[in-house]
């Protein structure tokens, strides 16, 4: 086991982890990474839920679906794209970083994996939102 | 910014969290081809669902993805925990909150996936 004693220190600032004043990217990275991931956990959850509907049968189901092509539901999964390729693309930096991979190039590499995030953003916007399917 | 494992953090854990993480990434993309690949337009009817799942290899993937999704948004949740420094008696509860969601998410997901799959349309 690693050390496990947290005891005696002062509980930390939570509002400080969303202070945006002074922020490195490396801060930044941190805060999306984090929001993200507690989007997709949320997410996760309500997925597992929502599909109990598929238990019920295909009545139960089909009507699920066509309540969830409604467009509020589609930005919403958007959201759930957006924030799914911003926290993998960053994860594979943490992973790289963490093995001593590119450490000295991190900046560079945030970028270049944040436009490819970017990128994934544009594509699976026109995708869900450019009618033609 | 801490890479390695924080205090409280088991190094085993910490690494679990990486793996399970690089592991999601190999099989959303599996799974987003796969998806375009076997339904095309994806799986929008109770049918075109249940006869994804009849591939056995489709089930395997999806039980395994839920694996590490799982472990890796529960690892992570509690690495925010960490940050906020809980006292060890309360991170002690919280542990076994975690574990229980766990198994129970896993558990339902696999009595989801049987019920599927011994289903026909």
């Amino acid at each position: 086991m690693s050390v496990e004693s947290t005891s005696n220190r002062r509980p930390a600032n939570l509002v400080k982890w969303f202070d945006p004043r002074r922020r490195e990217i490396g801060t930044w990275a941190f805060i999306v990474n984090r929001l993200s991931g507690l989007g997709l956990t949320l997410y996760l959850f309500l997925h597992l839920i929502v599909l109990s509907q598929l238990a019920k049968g295909p009545q139960a189901y089909n009507q699920f679906i066509s309540l969830v092509k409604n467009p509020l539901f589609l930005a919403g999964e958007f959201l759930v794209v957006a924030a799914g390729l911003l926290h993998g693309m960053n994860g594979v930096r943490v992973i790289l970083t963490s093995f001593g991979i590119g450490v000295a190039h991190q900046k560079r590499m945030l970028y270049v994996l944040m436009g490819l995030a970017l990128a994934g953003c544009v594509f699976f916007a026109i995708r869900m939102f450019g009618g033609e399917v | 910014m801490r890479l390695a494992p924080k205090p409280g953090e088991n190094a085993w854990l910490w690494l679990a969290k990486l793996a399970s993480g690089l592991l999601i990434l190999v099989l959303l993309f599996v799974h987003l081809v796969v998806n375009h690949l076997v339904v095309e337009g994806g799986l929008m009817t109770y049918a075109d669902v249940i006869h994804y799942v009849s591939n056995p290899w489709i089930a395997l993937m999806e039980m395994s993805f839920l694996v590490f999704v799982v472990a890796h948004a529960l690892l992570g949740a509690r690495s925010v925990i960490l940050d906020l420094r809980p006292a060890p008696g309360l991170l002690r509860v919280l542990d076994g909150f975690f574990v229980v969601v766990g198994i129970g998410a896993i558990a339902y997901g696999i009595w989801l996936m049987q019920v599927l799959v011994h289903q026909t349309v």
